[in-house]
């Protein structure tokens, strides 16, 4: 028994340690991801706004913590060097790595105060939802106006 | 041989007597003066948003109450030099806080000072011009009612020949033009055409959309067969997206797709604005959102520009 814990263990740890390496490696791909990542749930997060579909307090959660996890992640994936041609990512954040920073603490400030006020059920109810999200939200184009290239 | 010279000269002088002439700095008529009427405030901030006056003139980076600050010192940097957004403040001394509403009307629609000088077109008087006297005087009320702020910002860094301010009138000439850039909506597209003509109105003159997201030849004006089509960036580099309704791209955006996107700043797709378009975005946020509406009715109903942009 202790036996097959410690093996699974060994496979967690090893699968963890191929996930760190492959995140080094690619770099960019692994930032790609979780944007994309934030943009599902962002649209998540819109559609209930907009009253596209209706709000439920668990989805309002998922979107948070899915925003939540990349602010703390996110930042983590732009090595000198991967800052490749054919990317969005501008020039600026390997110029100003401070002000990348900042914005990189805004967006995980609002989000872990977005987390907060999600409780362990979600927020109640839209108004609520939009007042956590909101902030997180507007920390996307803070961001975007310096960090991204234009289209 | 001695005649061949003297004709030269006589025609060297009158060529640059011509180019002196026509190169005069142009201002509002008569008629055209008689129709200005100071305005009221409250209308002129809404008019503020919609010409992004905040976006150039303010401090690099201002949020909130300091966007009306006009203090100028922004640096545009473009392929024919470097621009610094001048104070445009109350200030009598180093804003404009001295200027008639005549000294207003002319710097907006003819890119001409009070004391007779052209400006340079980074400051979009080409689509300025398109404002209406109502608007003029309302938005000149409103900024009487704003901070005045101390010191003048640096000159233009230019070199030759775009440092001959002088050499602009004849620039005018070419590219100055008060008409309607679309005469009407393209047949088809069911609209509202009072909404429509609001929105042409609000993109082709105080928003001044056109001066970004059209392309520009070799002298700088822009080329109005791909009106809207996008362009390189004319700062940094990248490019300002094809607004047209493309097939496949911003046409697949609905009417509602393009208001959303002004008011909330996130595309269909939930992507979010970025660059410079930040700072737009968030002065369409500020109008009536039946202007935003009006927009996106104009900007469905015109005609796709399907070429590459660059």
């Amino acid at each position: 028994m202790i036996k097959k814990i410690m093996a699974t263990g060994l496979a967690a740890g090893l699968l963890v340690a191929v996930g760190t390496a492959q995140a080094a490696e690619d770099p960019i791909a692994t930032r790609q991801a979780i944007m994309a990542s934030v943009g599902a749930a962002a649209a998540l997060a819109g559609s209930m706004m907009k009253s596209e579909i209706a709000y439920s307090p668990v989805a309002g959660k998922s979107a948070i913590a899915t925003m939540n996890a990349a602010s703390h992640s996110y930042g983590a994936f732009f090595p000198d060097g991967s800052n490749a041609s054919n990317t969005k990512a501008a020039e600026a954040i390997w110029d100003k790595p401070d002000g990348f920073a900042a914005e990189l603490a805004k967006f995980n400030a609002a989000a872990e105060k977005a987390m907060a006020a999600a409780g362990k059920k979600g927020p109640a109810d839209l108004d609520a939802f939009k007042a956590a999200m909101g902030p997180v939200f507007g920390t996307c184009k803070s961001c975007h106006e310096t960090y991204r290239k234009k289209n | 041989m001695k005649k061949a010279i003297v004709v030269l000269f006589a025609l060297v002088i009158i060529a640059a007597g011509v180019g002196w002439g026509l190169s005069e700095p142009t201002r509002l008529s008569e008629t055209e003066v008689s129709a200005l009427k100071e305005g009221d405030p409250g209308r002129g901030e809404t008019v503020f948003w919609a010409g992004g006056c905040a976006s150039c003139h303010a401090a690099k980076g201002a949020k909130g109450d300091d966007l009306l600050n006009l203090g100028g010192g922004l640096r545009l940097e473009t392929p024919f030099g470097v621009f610094v957004a001048p104070n445009i403040s109350s200030s009598q001394a180093d804003g404009i806080g001295s200027w008639s509403l005549v000294d207003f009307a002319n710097a907006m629609t003819h890119g001409t000072s009070p004391d007779n000088r052209n400006y340079y077109p980074a400051f979009p008087y080409t689509s300025y011009a398109r404002m209406t006297s109502q608007d003029l005087g309302d938005l000149y009320a409103f900024m009487n009612t704003l901070p005045a702020i101390g010191g003048k910002a640096a000159p233009h860094e230019l070199g030759f020949p775009f440092n001959v301010r002088r050499g602009l009138g004849l620039w005018k000439r070419l590219f100055l033009d008060p008409e309607p850039v679309i005469a009407a909506p393209v047949s088809g597209v069911q609209s509202d055409t009072k909404l429509w003509e609001r929105g042409r109105y609000l993109v082709e003159g105080p928003g001044h959309c056109g001066e970004c997201h059209t392309k520009r030849d070799f002298a700088g004006g822009l080329v109005l067969a791909k009106w809207l089509g996008g362009a390189p960036a004319p700062t940094g580099d990248g490019s300002i997206p094809d607004i047209t309704p493309v097939e496949g791209a911003f046409g697949s955006w609905s009417a509602a797709d393009i208001a959303y996107y002004l008011e909330s700043g996130f595309t269909p797709e939930y992507d979010s604005v970025g660059g410079e378009m930040v700072h737009v975005q968030e002065n369409m946020a500020r109008l009536p959102a039946s202007d935003r509406e009006a927009i996106a009715a104009y900007l469905k109903a015109i005609p796709a520009v399907a070429s590459a942009p660059n």
